[in-house]
Parts: C-alpha cells; sequence; structure tokens
C-alpha cells in the first residue's frame, strides 16, 4: 500500500497546489482566449455571407468532433512543420492553440444560441428605428444576449478546467502532470485521489459561483 | 388632408413570397402625404406582410418600394437612412427591456441622428407627457403594463420625427381596457396631421379615424375607399362577407 492519502498531501501538497494553478492558469487562457476567438466565428456563423457562415460552421463542426486529445496532438507535432515561426516558442503553446481553438468552437455556439434566443421583435424594433445593423447587435441585441451567455460560458470555464489534464500527456505543468512527477517517487494510486479531490472542490465551487451568477441574472428579468 | 397629393410611399406590383406561399401577388398602391390609411382584411390575408415591405422589414420578392421618390429595395440605397423616417410601431410592442423608458426613446436619436443627450431628452420627456407617462421615465419597461408598452412604443417611433408612422395591429396584444388609451394616442397623432398606415381588426376605430380604407385578401387590394363607401356601400363580394362577418 505505502504511506496514506493524507500522508502524501502534506509532504507534496506545494506540487498539488503549483499543479492546480496551472490548471486554472491555463483553463483561463483558453476560454479568455477562446472566447474572443468564438465571438468571431459566432459571427461568421450568424453573418448574412453563405461562405463565411460555412466555414464557421465547418470549424465548429470538425472541432466539436474529433477529441481534444487528437487535436493536441496534431498542435504539438504538426504546427511546428507547418508554421516554422512557431518553431522557437515554448511547447505550452501548442497546447494553448488546440485548448484555445477548441474552446472557441464551444463558446461560439454559446454565444449563437445566445444571441438567437434575443426575441427577432428586438431586432425588428431597432431596425425599424433606423439604427444601423453594428448598433443593433451591441446596443439591443448583446446586452440581452450577455444573461445567457455569461452562466454558459462559466460552464465551459469548468468543462476547460477537466480538459486541461489532457495537457499534461505533454508535460505541461498542470494538475494531472502531478501524477507523473509523484510517479516516480513510486506513489502509485495517492496522488490520484488528491488529484480527482482537486478537480472536485473546484469544480464544486465554481458551479455554486455560477448558480449565484445565474440568480442574479434572473433577478433583473 | 388628401387634397394635397404629394405622394409620400409608392408600391409598384410588389409581390412576396415564403417559400412556395404567395403572400402578395402584386400591389401597385400610393400613400400620400398626411394621409390616414386603415388596411383591414382576414388574418393571413397579406395586410402586415405589406406594412412590413414598406420599411424593407420584408424584402420584396418582386416589384418595387419608392419612399419619398427612392427606390427602397436598391441595392445602392441606404435603408437605415429612411428607416429613420419611417416609425414602426408593433403588435407585441418590441420595448427595449434592458434600457429605462426614457432611454428606450433617446437611444436612436442620440446614436443615429447624433442629437445631443441632454436635447433628445427634453424631446423625450414632452412625448411622454403628451401620452401620460411622464412618471415612468426612469422605470424599466417591466413595470409597465401593455397599453403602457405600446404608448412608450408610439413615442420611441415619434422621437426620430419620422414622415410616415407604420402600426402593425397595435391594439391585437393589448387586454380590452388598455385598447381605448393606445387608439387614443394613435388618433391624436393621426389628427395632427401624420401620415399613417394602421393595420387592424377596429373597425369602429378605422372607420372613425382614416381618409381611406384598404381591404387585403389573398395578397391583393380587394377594394379601397373612404370609410363611408366602404362601410355603408361594399361592392366586392369578398368584402360584404368579411364585413358581415366582424360588424
Amino acid at each position: 500500500m505505502g504511506p496514506g492519502i493524507l500522508d502524501v498531501l502534506f509532504e507534496y501538497w506545494p506540487i498539488f497546489l503549483k499543479g492546480a494553478i496551472g490548471t486554472l492558469r491555463y483553463a483561463f487562457i483558453a476560454v479568455s482566449l477562446g472566447s474572443l476567438l468564438g465571438a468571431l466565428i459566432a459571427l461568421m456563423h450568424l453573418s448574412k455571407s453563405k461562405i463565411l457562415s460555412s466555414i464557421a460552421s465547418l470549424y465548429v463542426n470538425v472541432l466539436r468532433g474529433t477529441p481534444l486529445l487528437v487535436q493536441m496532438y496534431i498542435a504539438y507535432f504538426f504546427l511546428p512543420i507547418a508554421v516554422p515561426v512557431l518553431n522557437n516558442v515554448d511547447k505550452e503553446v501548442y497546447v494553448l492553440i488546440a485548448l484555445t481553438m477548441n474552446s472557441s468552437a464551444y463558446v461560439s455556439e454559446i454565444i449563437r444560441g445566445g444571441i438567437n434566443s434575443v426575441d427577432p421583435g428586438q431586432n425588428e424594433a431597432a431596425r425599424s428605428l433606423g439604427l444601423s445593423a453594428s448598433h443593433t447587435m451591441t446596443k439591443i441585441i448583446l446586452p440581452q444576449a450577455i444573461k445567457n451567455i455569461l452562466p454558459s460560458l462559466a460552464n465551459e470555464y469548468i468543462a476547460m478546467i477537466k480538459e486541461t489534464s489532457m495537457a499534461g500527456t505533454f508535460m505541461l505543468y498542470e494538475l494531472m502532470y502531478t501524477r507523473t512527477l509523484l510517479a516516480n517517487k513510486y506513489l502509485s494510486w495517492q496522488p490520484l485521489f488528491i488529484i480527482a479531490g482537486i478537480y472536485l472542490i473546484m469544480t464544486l465551487v465554481l458551479t455554486s459561483l455560477v448558480k449565484l451568477l445565474e440568480k442574479r441574472f434572473s433577478v433583473s428579468d | 388632408m388628401t387634397d394635397k397629393k404629394i405622394p409620400l410611399i409608392e408600391t409598384k406590383n410588389l409581390k412576396k413570397n415564403f417559400g412556395d406561399l404567395e403572400v402578395l401577388k402584386g400591389i401597385s398602391e400610393t400613400i400620400y402625404k398626411g394621409e390616414v390609411i386603415c388596411i383591414i382584411g382576414p388574418s393571413g390575408g397579406g395586410k402586415s406582410t405589406f406594412l412590413r415591405c414598406l420599411n424593407m422589414l420584408e424584402e420584396p420578392t418582386e416589384g418595387e418600394v419608392y419612399f419619398e421618390g427612392e427606390k427602397l429595395d436598391a441595392k445602392s440605397t441606404d435603408i437605415d437612412r429612411h428607416r429613420q423616417k419611417i416609425g414602426m410601431v408593433f403588435q407585441q410592442f418590441n420595448v427595449f427591456p434592458h434600457l429605462k423608458v426614457i432611454d428606450n426613446i433617446t437611444l436612436a436619436p442620440t446614436l443615429e441622428k447624433k442629437i445631443p443627450e441632454k436635447e433628445a431628452k427634453e424631446t423625450a420627456y414632452k412625448l411622454l407627457e403628451q401620452v401620460g407617462l411622464s412618471d415612468k421615465a426612469e422605470e424599466y419597461p417591466r413595470k409597465l403594463s401593455g397599453g403602457q408598452k405600446q404608448r412608450l412604443a408610439i413615442v420611441r417611433a415619434m422621437a426620430m420625427e419620422p414622415d410616415v408612422m407604420l402600426f402593425d395591429e397595435p391594439t391585437s396584444a393589448l387586454d380590452p381596457e388598455m385598447v381605448k388609451g393606445v387608439l387614443e394616442v394613435i388618433k391624436k397623432l393621426a389628427d395632427s396631421g401624420m401620415t399613417c398606415v394602421i393595420v387592424t381588426h377596429e373597425m369602429g376605430f378605422a372607420r372613425e379615424v382614416s381618409d381611406r380604407i384598404l381591404f387585403i385578401d389573398e395578397g391583393v387590394i380587394a377594394e379601397e375607399g373612404t370609410p363611408e363607401e366602404f362601410f355603408t356601400n361594399p361592392k366586392n363580394p369578398r368584402t360584404k362577407e368579411f364585413l358581415s362577418q366582424v360588424l
């Protein structure tokens, strides 16, 4: 059996802490950049141009229809070959590109859904007043869509916290990577329960924050 | 009113299909400055679609729409600029729920006509007073009744100082006790000389307020005339049948 779970936690807590921070950081970067990219994809998807919307649709389908791990491998091995500029950057960047692109596909659907959930009458009223398409979007549609978008975006962040566990495969210092580090010290099972426990605490805390957020939004309805 | 005869809106052979369904089958009509026109007819006959083609909320499948002499569906037309002069009021009010009453009104004038905030607010307050909503200026629309929302929607459109107002069944979604107040506001507007095109099921109102009635049925104007002619001596059998059902 070896040492107990608590023994391992007390001895190696700085490693777990560093891993947890890594996880939160990667998830945050992926969802933040993914949101910007996702907003762009959503606008392309909603645009009147058939070409733009089919490109966006293809992008979303490919990224949601293939495993993230495969996407990470492609980014890790193929990007340096395809884009020589990326040859000298930290390998962390490849994995982050994969995470960001993957997240952007999901976020774009969240944003698109949020925009589509706004009553079409709002668009008609704004346009009939002579508001431009862009003013209609920024002043009328988005402020109403944001209520639906923000909680889902927070949920995407929670999902991404779990997804980043795959980054450990590429030696990126996040929570799951601590398993590899401690396996070298002949600790096979104890770190796994600690890792699972930390993931659970992070997602539970964040989920309850999202619930609070949703409650606040529904008050102003 | 109609003696001036300056054409404001003209449609030529206006057609609109939704998929295989022909909703408008070629409507040529001229609306003159200062006219008050009520459009009546059975549901699904094309009344609302016709109205929505006048500000290009629906793009015509065929035919043309002219507003103040300019072709609206031309590629080169800046439709936003024209829409600023064509006010529209919807059955479902479509007030902006995330904006205070006062901001619902000032948004378009400040954004699109670059009217200074202060001036826009003064105008808005005057308009709100005219429809009895001064005390609601700082409220959000959710605090308003249906009738109040519709009056807000009317003054929101008025704040752009349009040359014509389009009303798409403005009282159909209202509780009965709210209808009168909204119709009074529309009537005041019509009496002030504003050109109005009103799709309505309120026959008494149509008779009282309009200079001309258009009866739209099965995608065409089946009959038109002064309210007097139309209600007392309809010529088309379809009109007679319709009136016998609603009156």
